[in-house]
């Protein structure tokens, strides 16, 4: 019983920071149509952001998620307005273009803070564990589960309450038409990719004490990320994070039971197969062959 | 404007100046030995030909039929194992331990030889598996993507999923693979007693050979009927369906095709490099192939050889020291962002343009090369 309480909760981590990451692509991708291939560097931004928050201004972590989210969220609007926002029209090329802009940023940090390992300490409060139904776990693993949880609902309340949110939705259904109403599409794409972008920044903030922060270290997440996404359907964001636990318990538990490297394989494989038979979870329409 | 013999048949002419350019090149690339004596730089462009095969092989599924596989290393990786699977197996026993096992899995203390290495003791089995793996394994995969009717960025990020799969797997079952480290110390490639060492003539010139007939076999099958259908599948692939054309069977066509020639550049790369490595099937190399073809043209075979074989050398020219590898990365990818933006279809198309744009001039007509005419006479007919 402990076995599996554990593996639960094991899975309820590795799932919280899939969200996390992933939350921001379903942004862009889900209303924008475009992958972001640069969202894992966005990641890693925010890790190294953290990290010379802490080390030249001796800023925490919890006080530099702020700046960590406009700075990467602002980096992510100019890259919008400066690179994506012609290549609406060719979805393929807007891989490869954030493809490009990943591998600059990877080198940028690479020749100014040099490609070593840098660690990010955790918040002094958040070191201990918590014992749940007798099972002990890090506190900060749990903090990291309730922000999601909240930012989570935050975004959603963002999507759906607010007038940006109602903007959004109606560029993304007939651009032309909102912008009749008076919205300027452009500036709602923007803002929206730097959102997004921003997101992703938290993501590294908060994944920083758990690994180790080097320049190559978003390169995975894009895949995993995209994949939650794809496979909770693109437009829906609960879908999003009831894929995101899903893939996060299969991972847990097909690392206990082999090695994280094979379970690993397991689930992208799963989730290719899964993609393949179950498309409704695709969303071919916006895209050219 | 133009004289008649260009009206008549541009088409003809276009293709005579293009097949006229690629036989140029396959000549120069076998005359740069004449020039150049040193074993070592030989060693070296042999290297760059070898990404320029891998590149062109890209450009054959991305430019001509629009599959932009994001796991062209795999293929290219597999080829390469397959020759250091066989190399490593005709070692002298000094570098194997007992009964012929790799050093490698004596260390790792694996005491059979794994079955899926047994029939790599033949080099003629390897060459065989070294493109027929490739080759099968995109194959299973196109049929599997395209006929769920699978397309676009979606057929990208699941070919890039599969080489992180792949990769993860290779360096994971270290008692099988050579792991992290890959394989080493392999024995000299010997064909019907012909050896080729990495530093010589002789294999600087089985890469020539080998990339000269991949680029004219596949310019034949780009102007094949097939080679048409391709192109239509990636222009407008519902109407091509329309017609009555298996649009699944002629991708799955073109993208196993790439595969082998890509396999086939990989065993190459064993020989050229004495080693096999999991960074010959990872996620930049996928890149590096993407980069090379989108900068040198992707719509066009010489180009993307072209360019993977100028980039590639710039690359191994400033490697020297990290700091230059690392600015000149970035220098990569701003290119390739601006290439992307706004030059589609690479240096190839670059030069397209001017010619036409050159030739457009009635003053600058008498100058041009005399088949260009049919070409630009064809464009500035369609533009009028």
């Amino acid at each position: 019983m402990d076995f599996l309480l554990q593996n639960v909760l094991t899975g309820l981590s590795i799932g919280s920071i899939l969200l996390l990451i992933a939350l921001g692509l379903a942004i862009i991708y889900g209303s924008m149509g475009v992958i972001n291939m640069a969202h894992g560097e966005f990641v890693m931004l925010g890790a190294y952001g953290t990290w010379a928050l802490n080390a030249f201004f001796g800023m925490g972590l919890l006080s530099s998620l702020v700046v960590v989210f406009f700075g990467v969220g602002l980096l992510g609007w100019l890259v919008e307005r400066g690179v994506i926002q012609f290549l609406y029209r060719r979805p393929l090329d807007t891989i490869l273009a954030t493809w490009g802009i990943g591998v600059m940023l990877q080198q940028i940090v690479r020749l100014t803070v040099g490609g070593e390992l840098r660690y990010v300490e955790m918040p002094h409060a958040l070191t201990g564990t918590i014992s749940i139904l007798g099972t002990e776990i890090s506190s900060y693993r749990v903090f990291v589960f309730v922000f999601v949880v909240a930012l989570f609902l935050l975004t959603w309340y963002l999507m759906n309450r607010t007038r940006f949110g109602m903007q959004l939705r109606a560029v993304v259904q007939n651009s032309e038409m909102s912008a009749c109403f008076g919205i300027d599409p452009k500036r709602i794409y923007g803002l929206t990719f730097a959102y997004g972008a921003g997101l992703a920044g938290l993501a590294g903030a908060l994944v920083a004490p758990l690994k180790s922060v080097s320049p190559e270290m978003g390169t995975s997440y894009v895949i995993d990320a995209f994949f939650v996404v794809v496979l909770g359907g693109v437009q829906s964001i609960f879908g999003t994070v009831a894929s995101a636990f899903l893939l996060g318990e299969a991972t847990g538990t097909l690392g206990f039971l082999w090695n994280d490297t094979i379970a690993k394989a397991l689930v992208l494989v799963g989730i290719i197969v899964l993609i393949r038979f179950r498309p409704q979870g695709l969303f071919v329409s916006k895209v050219r062959g | 404007m133009f004289d008649s013999s260009a009206h008549a048949n541009p088409t003809r002419n276009r293709n005579r100046l293009q097949l006229a350019l690629y036989l140029a090149f396959c000549v120069a690339i076998f005359a740069v030995p004449l020039f150049i004596d040193d074993d070592f730089l030989l060693n070296r462009y042999a290297r760059y030909l070898v990404l320029g095969m891998v590149a062109m092989a890209l450009s054959l599924s991305w430019g001509y039929a629009g599959i932009l596989n994001l796991g062209q290393a795999l293929s290219f990786g597999l080829g390469s194992y397959a020759m250091a699977m066989t190399l490593k197996l005709k070692t002298v026993p000094i570098h194997t331990g007992p009964d012929g096992l790799p050093d490698f899995m004596v260390w790792n203390n694996v005491e059979t030889l794994p079955w899926f290495w047994v029939p790599y003791q033949s080099t003629a089995f390897a060459i065989f598996a070294g493109v027929a793996v490739p080759w099968a394994l995109a194959a299973i995969l196109g049929w599997f993507m395209f006929r769920g009717r699978i397309t676009g960025v979606f057929v990208a990020i699941i070919t890039l999923a599969i080489l992180v799969v792949a990769n993860l797997l290779v360096i994971d079952q270290q008692r099988y693979t050579g792991g992290f480290n890959g394989i080493t110390d392999l024995a000299q490639l010997e064909i019907l007693g012909l050896e080729f060492d990495a530093y010589s003539k002789s294999t600087y010139f089985l890469v020539a050979s080998c990339l000269s007939v991949c680029l004219l076999g596949a310019l034949a099958i780009t102007r094949s009927k097939a080679g048409l259908i391709f192109q239509a599948i990636r222009d407008q692939e519902e109407r091509v369906r329309f017609f009555g054309y298996d649009v699944a069977a002629y991708k799955i066509m073109a993208m196993s095709i790439s595969a082998a020639i890509a396999g086939l550049a990989g065993m190459l790369y064993t020989v050229v490099m004495e080693f096999a490595s999991p960074t010959f099937m990872d996620v930049p190399l996928s890149l590096s192939i993407v980069i090379w073809c989108a900068v040198g043209g992707r719509q066009s075979l010489l180009g993307a050889t072209i360019g993977a074989i100028v980039v590639a050398g710039m690359q191994g020219a400033l490697s020297e020291s990290e700091t230059f590898l690392d600015t000149w990365m970035l220098v990569m990818g701003l290119i390739f962002v601006l290439v992307v933006l706004f030059l589609p279809n690479g240096l190839a198309g670059l030069l397209d343009m001017a010619g036409r744009r050159l030739m457009r001039r009635p003053g600058a007509l008498a100058g041009g090369p005399a088949p260009a005419k049919g070409l630009s006479g064809q464009k500035a007919k369609d533009q009028t």
